[in-house]
């Protein structure tokens, strides 16, 4: 369970977020909706501990996260988020499988049990026919694959997308939406920031959240 | 007034670390005032920031503090054949009344800055960082006595009359002239021997014991003896001269700078024996400590009783 609880976030002479409180449950898809600078990545950001409140406390699993010392923050990140950036942030130097397994360098697998988690994510994306290509040859619903698939690879309780179909035309952004049912069926915790209209007549989202001027008004 | 290009490059060092750390010095002091665990205010969250910036700082110039220790070591040496009478880093340690008290002060550092660095990176790996109060006291603390190291490294490199006759370190480690210093260098060699290899032989059993606060009481009472012993009874094989009582002529070519690999031994084994009984290390690092303290330890014993038994076999007799 995702908590954020009373918690603001500036950014120098900027409010991002103005006292949100917000609950996600286990297994729910949430949609964040909201025009640019309305706080939706800010939310994104607070929940993968990639930035701190200024105020007000973020709780996942009843652990507050927002507390964290960075080491931890980096293990919470590893162990609990796969996140899906708008831009993808792929390493264009390197190929797909390459750039797949770089959430599990740090986990100190075996060889053989990383090969595993690859070719598992690989096939459930539908990307193994690139894996030897450089991600930077790919077309965008392929990088967005990919991505995808790097998100997934260490089986991530929490799935978190920043404006995921931007970049993408209406059949990649419908194909994307497959994937995320597909996620949503395995029991993650989803929560996209968009204002993609595709994902607003969604049956699978479980709630919309609307953001105005870093406040909750839906 | 002396001023040689190490004396320059340590005191340049020194006014550039007076800034940083007494900017730390401020964030410290609002950290222990303000610092509330359970708290999500914004002042908590930048006095979290705030801690990471400092401690980084702090880290820094700690662990240089610590290098350049080897380096003032090696300066004393080198300015010592400036100074009309000295023979090594005893003569300028004694040229002006801080020399002595600096000295002490150092080494006192030298084990306080690793233990702050130590401590620091156990904060990082705790959860909810149960020592970073304890830590910015412990910097508080700190900070006035580098703050008093510094002070006394001037005075020392401004008082030092390179025209004034110094005793060298022959008079200054000398047994018969009834000083502090010559009666504990009159105690009986067999008593420091037995003390130093006992003391040694009891860490190891500790070690499987597991008690870390004896071990760390162990661990003071060996550097001491461990000093006074290379003085005065290992040196004097190393120098193969009976008379020879200078813990700093080791620093010297003439001896293959061996020293300075005693001394960094030394430090490395007494500050992980120590440092245990300070710091409630998980189990894996404590047997780490442990050992790095028997392995460092032992070295150091292997090494000044080589210089003895390698005296020995060659004269047929013992110093």
């Amino acid at each position: 369970m995702i908590k954020l609880l009373n918690v603001s976030k500036r950014y120098d002479d900027i409010i991002a977020l103005k006292d949100v409180t917000l609950q996600f449950n286990e297994g729910e898809l949430i949609v964040l909706h909201g025009v640019s600078g309305s706080g939706k990545s800010s939310i994104l950001s607070l929940i993968a501990a990639i930035s701190k409140p200024t105020n007000g406390e973020v709780v996942v699993d009843g652990d507050t996260i927002s507390m964290l010392p960075d080491h931890f923050a980096s293990v919470y990140r590893r162990d609990n988020i796969g996140f899906i950036f708008q831009r993808y942030n792929l390493i264009p130097s390197l190929n797909v499988s390459e750039n797949i397994i770089i959430p599990l360098i740090p986990l100190n697998l075996t060889q053989d049990e990383m090969m595993q988690k690859l070719e598992y994510v690989m096939k459930t994306f539908n990307i193994e026919h690139k894996r030897d290509v450089m991600v930077k040859k790919l077309s965008g619903g392929e990088q967005q694959r990919v991505a995808i698939a790097r998100a997934n690879v260490n089986n991530p309780k929490i799935i978190l997308a920043d404006e995921p179909t931007a970049n993408l035309d209406k059949k990649l952004s419908l194909e994307f939406i497959e994937v995320i049912k597909e996620l949503k069926s395995q029991n993650r915790t989803i929560v996209i920031a968009t204002h993609d209209p595709l994902f607003f007549d969604l049956e699978c989202v479980d709630r919309f959240v609307k953001l105005e001027n870093g406040i909750v008004v839906s | 007034m002396i001023l040689t290009p190490e004396i320059v490059t340590i005191e340049i060092i020194n006014a550039i670390f007076v800034v940083f750390a007494t900017i730390t010095f401020v964030i410290s002091l609002r950290i222990v005032l303000l610092w509330e665990n359970d708290s999500y205010s914004p002042l908590q969250y930048k006095l979290q920031l705030q801690s990471y910036l400092a401690a980084t700082i702090i880290k820094f110039i700690l662990y240089i503090k610590i290098l350049l220790f080897i380096f003032f070591v090696y300066t004393l040496d080198n300015i010592a054949t400036l100074l009309p009478g000295a023979m090594c880093g005893a003569g300028v340690v004694n040229a002006t009344v801080y020399g002595t008290p600096l000295l002490f002060l150092k080494i006192i550092n030298l084990y306080l800055f690793a233990y702050w660095i130590v401590l620091h990176n156990q904060d990082m790996h705790t959860k909810h960082q149960k020592y970073i109060r304890l830590k910015f006291i412990l910097f508080i603390v700190v900070y006035f006595l580098f703050m008093s190291e510094i002070v006394l490294e001037t005075l020392m490199f401004y008082n030092i009359d390179i025209l004034k006759v110094v005793d060298c370190c022959g008079s200054i480690f000398k047994t018969t002239d009834g000083s502090y210093l010559s009666s504990i260098l009159s105690i009986s060699d067999a008593i420091m021997l037995k003390l130093f290899y006992a003391l040694y032989g009891l860490m190891i059993v500790v070690f499987f014991f597991k008690n870390r606060y004896i071990f760390s009481i162990l661990n003071l009472l060996f550097v001491i003896v461990a000093l006074i012993s290379l003085i005065t009874f290992f040196g004097t094989y190393i120098y193969e001269l009976p008379t020879h009582h200078c813990p700093f002529c080791l620093l010297q070519r003439d001896y293959n700078y061996i020293g300075y690999l005693l001394y960094i031994l030394l430090f490395l084994g007494t500050f992980n024996g120590l440092v245990l009984g300070f710091i409630d290390f998980d189990i894996n690092t404590q047997v780490k400590k442990y050992k790095f303290a028997l392995f460092f330890n032992g070295i150091y014993i292997v090494i000044v009783s080589y210089y003895v038994m390698s005296y020995f076999l060659k004269n047929g007799v013992w110093l």
